[in-house]
């Protein structure tokens, strides 16, 4: 490896070829720094450099204090602000209904897999919202859900009082995630569909001539064989749950009644677009960057114990 | 090959460097978005059909006066305009002139704004609603309508109750009997009411202020002078929770949009009555023609406090500012000028169904409703809820569905807003 470099006195005079042999294994160690460098300016440049603006800007002031270094004010007026409060907690109940919305496209696909009668229906019928855009699907249940739409004129029917589902504080956020993982949870489907298509049927046709119950198939084979699949789905839905909700909670609820539905991004966009307070805006951005970060690492690892992975 | 790691950890370590130093903006380098000969406008409304012939008279008396200038008009969709705007004032660059709306939405963005008050002194008679596009006693824009809260009532509903349709309640117990006449006869709700957005609340606390609040409160309030916890400001939230649990509002509030359901649903005759806009949308100029001119009735607030005198409330609804950044200030101030003139307005009050901003502008057409209004300026006053800075009026949307649900109280409610006033 070291052969071209003869070192100190003896380099001048060292043979043409080596000095060609020197200049090519140069060449070979630069190569791969050349080959990757678009990706890695790309992700420096595009993604690494925002990031570290944005970061530093939630450090300066808003209005007449614009440009000017604050220090933690903004993360100070942040952490006192309820509607800021209220849109972490509700991040919070995101986590914990993340299970549900992991385990509906997770049942269902498994559903599909062990081919239950309609099963090729029932793929393409889930996988529809998907296609939908969120402005359209929060129209669609903005009339379904209404004060006076046609899910009270049912419920009336059968003596049940009309219930105001996108009105009331404590049911608000509810409807609009059950709305989200409607419309989204077909895109979860498919992915589950695809980690089935690489389980191993020799292992299910083993369980079953062992047999082994469904139930027992889906715990015992199924599950562990889907390990990845399922940590995959888990932190996809988390993000977007945190991330894609906008488009709903604008047309739905606009974060009302009375900010109970608010979310971070709704938060951010209110504070930059609304309240004209970037800075501050900004700060709310690195806060929810550094949520995200800690949910996903937090799932992974809990994941792993969870299901055993080699 | 450790040692050939250097240049990424260089190109991060400088990118770090570089932003820990640095502000991310700087309003330093003003660079106005248009060249020389060039002035860029910014508004949601010049793409508008019925705004067509206002942009060709602004843009011909501009040209009379600089005819080497080309004016170039970008319509925002208003969702995202002053999201967008706010992004062009971080940067310090974008249009010359821009829209604003009256009140706390251009307040909070003065610091961006040229003051105009040398260039306008020859409008200052001729047009109205200056007050809304001031600040500390600068004028940053100049206003093109204006915009105010009258209560509009269906008089076709008021005779089908059996109750005399000129003859609309002047009191807060002649409203609520008012209210029942009409449930029992016709089964309609009074009002018709969206406050998803939280807009509800403003239109209620405008277009009732005046009958709840004495004239110096009022005054008081409109100067900066708010008294959040005086018995006549808690009687605005109190009947405004009062009127929903009394049924007199149309179901779910808080889950309906103001834009456009609580309009639709007044025009579809749903309810008896609704707390509208004077100018552009929810006003006579879309309900005239689904009501009929002559069904469209207009009142002031019902008095509820002895000694008030109900007015109409209004203000300077939109108006045209200028950049601060912008490379040549009297000249797009002069374009200001040309949005402003006669010429312009009076064709903007016909197509889009504006009061005028300019006094001399008489509406043609506006049937009953709009004489009415027109009527009423001379004694009306500015809103209350437009004197409110834009995190107070946020603040109160928020409150004023969490009264209509019942989550809080009315004490609640004024101490939280009496916090957010302070500090917006």
């Amino acid at each position: 490896m070291d052969a071209g470099r003869t070192g100190g006195a003896t380099a001048h005079v060292a043979p043409p070829v080596a000095q060609a042999a020197t200049r090519r294994l140069r060449s070979d160690r630069l190569a791969p720094y050349v080959l990757v460098a678009p990706a890695v300016l790309v992700i420096v440049l595009l993604r690494l450099w925002p990031l570290l603006l944005g970061v530093n800007f939630s450090f300066t002031g808003d209005g007449e204090r614009n440009g000017t270094s604050v220090g933690l004010s903004n993360y100070v007026e942040l952490f006192r602000d309820p509607l800021f409060r209220t849109a972490l907690r509700n991040v919070g109940l995101l986590v914990l209904l993340l299970p549900v919305a992991v385990a509906i496209p997770g049942l269902l696909a498994t559903f599909i897999f062990l081919r239950v009668p309609g099963h090729r229906f029932f793929r393409t019928v889930y996988f529809f919202p998907a296609v939908l855009s969120p402005v359209i699907i929060g129209a669609i249940f903005n009339l379904l859900l209404g004060a006076d739409g046609p899910l009270n004129a049912a419920l009336e029917t059968v003596g049940l009082g009309p219930v105001d589902w996108l009105g009331e504080p404590k049911l608000a956020i509810f409807a609009v995630v059950g709305v989200h993982i409607w419309a989204t949870f077909g895109m979860a489907l498919v992915v589950f569909l695809s980690g089935f298509a690489t389980l191993d049927t020799t292992l299910l046709d083993a369980a079953r001539s062992d047999g082994a119950s469904t139930r027992q198939v889906i715990w015992h084979v199924i599950m562990p064989g889907l390990s990845r699949t399922i940590q995959f789905v888990f932190v996809t839905t988390m993000i977007g749950m945190l991330t894609s909700m906008f488009g709903l909670l604008f047309v739905m609820t606009s974060g009302g009644p009375g900010g109970s539905t608010y979310l971070p991004e709704y938060y951010i966009w209110t504070q930059q677009g609304q309240m004209n307070r970037p800075a501050l805006a900004s700060a709310a951005s690195t806060v929810l960057f550094l949520v995200m970060l800690v949910i996903g690492l937090a799932q992974i690892a809990i994941l792993r114990r969870g299901l055993r992975e080699d | 090959m450790k040692q050939r790691m250097w240049w990424p950890v260089v190109v991060l370590a400088v990118a770090v460097g570089s932003a820990a130093c640095g502000s991310a903006t700087s309003n330093d380098n003003p660079n106005s978005g248009a060249g020389a000969g060039k002035l860029v406008v910014w508004d949601w409304k010049s793409s508008d059909k019925n705004a067509q012939n206002f942009v060709a008279k602004a843009k011909a008396d501009f040209a009379k006066k600089h005819p080497g200038v080309t004016v170039e008009f970008v319509a925002q969709p208003f969702d995202n305009y002053y999201t967008l705007l706010g992004a062009a004032i971080q940067a310090g660059k974008g249009p010359d002139v821009m829209l604003f709306n009256g009140g706390g939405q251009i307040r909070d963005r003065a610091s961006a704004l040229l003051a105009l008050d040398e260039y306008v002194a020859q409008d200052k008679n001729r047009l109205a609603g200056w007050d809304a596009f001031s600040k500390d006693g600068k004028i940053y824009a100049a206003p093109i309508t204006l915009q105010g809260h009258p209560t509009y009532y269906n008089k076709s509903v008021y005779k089908q109750a059996g109750l005399d349709a000129e003859k609309p309640p002047a009191t807060w117990d002649a409203l609520l009997s008012t209210c029942a006449t009409i449930k029992a006869k016709t089964t309609l709700p009074c009002f018709s009411l969206g406050n998803k957005e939280g807009y509800g609340i403003q239109f209620w606390m405008s277009g009732m202020g005046s009958g709840i609040l004495t004239p110096a409160e009022y005054d008081n309030w409109i100067a900066g002078k708010r008294d959040w916890n005086s018995a006549n400001v808690k009687t605005i939230f109190a009947t405004w929770k009062q009127a929903n649990d009394a049924g007199l509002n149309t179901a779910g509030p808080n889950s309906t949009a103001m834009f456009m359901d609580q309009f639709t649903k007044f025009e579809g005759g749903k309810a008896a009555m609704v707390f509208g806009l004077m100018s552009d949308v929810g006003g006579w100029h879309e309900m005239n023609p689904i009501l009929g001119a002559d069904n469209v009735g207009v009142m002031l607030a019902p008095m509820v406090t002895p000694g008030a005198v109900p007015s109409l409330a209004y203000d300077g609804g939109v108006g045209y500012g200028v950049a601060k950044w912008t490379k040549d200030p009297s000249l797009a101030a002069d374009l200001v000028r040309s949005l402003t003139s006669t010429d312009a307005l009076t064709a903007y009050a016909a197509d889009a169904g504006a009061i005028a901003s300019d006094k001399t502008v008489t509406i043609a057409g506006g049937g009953p409703a709009a004489a009415a209004i027109t009527a009423a300026i001379p004694g009306g006053k500015p809103a209350l809820h437009v004197a409110l800075s834009a995190k107070t009026q946020d603040v109160m949307g928020r409150v004023s569905q969490q009264l209509l649900s019942g989550s809080i109280t009315v004490e609640d409610a004024v101490s939280q807003l009496a916090a957010a006033d302070q500090t917006g």
